[in-house]
């Protein structure tokens, strides 16, 4: 089973997303900022990550800048889901870049698409 | 129809002959021996001819024909008369008669006399009717005019030379009478024609066009205007003139304004709002799988998911309509010169960064002002980011400098000026550089800055001065008053946008 690692500060956002991915057969896990979803990113191994921007403390570039530096985790597909709409080159090396609120069915064609 | 005519004659036998004669001729003829027969038939008759025989030296019949000639001037009259008579006769009855003639009469004198009386009864027809239409006519013109006057619109005729040559009510009240001016000096106060001029354009194409303008009226009063152009031809279809018509929509902009800041202050909760619709549809989709899968947890706890987010949109929309609605100013007082320190730094980076001299010349013991800290630092960074902006734009020299003089000039006020040797204005930039989106940076400005550094000195109770010259500088002098107004002033401003100008360094906002 694939695993999906969330990173979002909005726990009902996190819930959101825990459902969406395991009612379609992931595994899961989260974290609600970008110190918690490195460590998380390290010993969950996941197959995907979902990265929202902003977040109180460290922001989600951040997140993906140490993720890169990082040789174990750095070839791990990541998903941007977030607030601002002009978002793609944030995270320049992100599979896609989803505005909230997103579209279910999207979010899950790209995941999908990613792991296959 | 055939034309009436009355023949007056005592002699029977003269008047049977010229009766057939004439009635040979299709003419209705009536005849009548006595003036009491005359005025019987003139009541029931549609006589224009009278052929008559004043039967002189008796003046009845000359009396008769002047009544009738009185009471129907359209009537012709046409006089037989006997040699010896026919002198007293022209005497008598002069201009009122179109043709004497001698009797006997002959046919081709009578034919003559006739139909020169009736050339005169078609022209006399055709007056009355011209008089008609010319009232008609006259009263066209005044319904039109009444239109062109009370229609709620500033309409000016212009010729090619954008001279106004005709002007409504409505743009003589709040224009002036300026037959004669040019219209951009009228509406704009400027030396030349304005670019994208839309009556140029309907004298380019004969066709109509719309712009939106900003004018300045005889009161130095700024109105948003729709304009609409017309062609005005003349009977060769050559487009001669244009009219223009502005609706003033200062009002709808004003309105407009404020939805625009209630726009922006959304725009910058989008973030939250964004976040809350995610969560929503979380607790949808869940809410929908759970009762899918008759999962009684998961749908408890969806419909709690719901409920929670629901409330805090709910606050949030109740947040945004009170925001909506007007604001007091928060007052404090505030040390003069801790606050043009702040001031000066953020102008400082803004001037270092673009290579600009900053020169402040602060005066000692300012003392406090009563102000609302966070918006007068907002708006002064505004006027000194304006003032950076002017010089970095302008190519004419090499040294710049921005200057800042605080000093109290007595009188309980508070003096800042501003002084710039950049680029300066134009007079039509002058006019409009406070206007909503209002911008002369192009794609660098937002048209917002000076709009709310102006509209927040003066809810302050403040007055702003503005010399400027093109290639020279522009000169700010802002005076506010160290006491709050009695009057209180508000604003509908969240605070959020005071702390977004300040932080905005780079950027020139207006």
């Amino acid at each position: 089973m694939k695993k999906i690692l969330i990173v979002d500060d909005d726990p009902n956002i996190v819930d959101y997303l825990v459902t969406l991915f395991e009612d379609n057969g992931y595994a899961t896990c989260s974290a609600g900022d970008v110190q918690e979803g490195l460590a998380a990113a390290k010993k969950e191994q996941p197959d995907l990550i979902t990265l929202d921007l902003e977040m109180p403390g460290e922001w989600g570039p951040r997140f993906y800048r140490k993720m890169s530096e990082d040789k174990g985790l750095k070839n791990i597909p990541v998903i941007v889901i977030t607030g601002f709409s002009e978002s793609e080159h944030a995270v320049g090396k992100a599979v896609a870049s989803l505005t909230k609120p997103f579209d279910r069915e999207e979010l899950l064609s790209i995941v999908k698409e990613s792991l296959a | 129809m055939a034309t009436e005519i009355l023949l007056i004659d005592k002699d029977k036998g003269h008047a049977e002959a010229l009766g057939v004669y004439l009635e040979r001729q299709q003419f209705e003829v009536y005849k009548a021996g006595s003036p009491d027969d005359v005025l019987m038939l003139f009541d029931n008759l549609s006589v224009e001819i009278v052929l008559a025989d004043p039967g002189l030296p008796d003046t009845d019949t000359v009396h008769l024909l002047k009544q009738i000639k009185k009471s129907h001037p359209g009537v012709q009259l046409i006089i037989m008369s006997a040699d010896e008579q026919l002198d007293q006769a022209m005497d008598l009855l002069k201009q009122d008669v179109v043709h004497y003639l001698l009797k006997p009469v002959k046919s081709a004198a009578l034919d003559l006399a006739v139909k020169q009386a009736r050339t005169w009864i078609a022209m006399n027809k055709k007056v009355v009717r011209y008089e008609k239409e010319f009232k008609d006519l006259r009263n066209a013109q005044n319904l039109y005019q009444q239109l062109f006057n009370e229609v709620p619109c500033y309409i000016s005729v212009q010729d090619r030379e954008f001279r106004l040559t005709a002007t409504n009510r409505m743009f003589k009240r709040d224009f002036g009478d300026e037959i004669g001016s040019y219209c951009y000096e009228v509406y704009k106060h400027r030396g030349s024609p304005c670019r994208n001029c839309p009556v140029a354009a309907t004298f380019e194409d004969g066709l109509p066009h719309p712009t939106e303008e900003i004018v300045t009226s005889k009161s130095g009063k700024q109105y948003n205007v729709l304009t609409w152009t017309a062609p005005i031809r003349n009977s060769l279809g050559q487009v001669t003139q244009v009219m223009e018509m502005s609706t003033n929509i200062t009002r709808l902009r004003q309105l407009q304004d404020h939805l625009t800041s209630l726009g922006l202050m959304i725009g910058s909760m989008s973030h939250g709002v964004k976040g809350m619709l995610t969560a929503l549809d979380g607790g949808v989709y869940q809410l929908e799988t759970g009762l899918a899968r008759n999962d009684e947890q998961r749908t408890s706890k969806a419909f709690g998911q719901v409920k929670q987010m629901t409330g805090r949109i709910r606050n949030m929309v109740l947040e945004i309509l009170y925001y909506a609605k007007s604001r007091e100013l928060s007052y404090e007082p505030v040390d003069i010169s801790k606050m043009v320190e702040k001031v000066l730094n953020n102008a400082k980076a803004i001037a270092d960064k673009n290579g600009i001299n900053l020169e402040a010349s602060i005066a000692n013991d300012l003392g406090a002002i009563e102000v609302d800290p966070n918006w007068m630092q907002a708006a002064l960074v505004n006027f000194m980011e304006n003032a950076v902006d002017a010089c970095t734009y302008d190519r004419s020299k090499e040294d710049h400098a921005v200057k800042f003089d605080v000093f109290d000039p007595g009188g309980d006020r508070i003096c800042f000026v501003i002084q710039d040797n950049g680029m300066g204005m134009d007079q039509e930039t002058r006019e409009k550089m406070f206007t909503l989106f209002f911008t002369s940076k192009g794609s660098q400005g937002t048209g917002l800055g000076l709009f709310i550094a102006n509209r927040v000195i003066h809810q302050h109770g403040g007055t702003i001065k503005v010399e400027s010259e093109l290639q020279k500088g522009t000169r700010f002098k802002i005076s506010l008053p160290r006491k709050k107004p009695e009057q209180p002033l508000r604003t509908d401003k969240p605070e959020k946008w005071a702390n977004s100008l300040l932080d905005d360094s780079g950027k020139g906002s207006t």
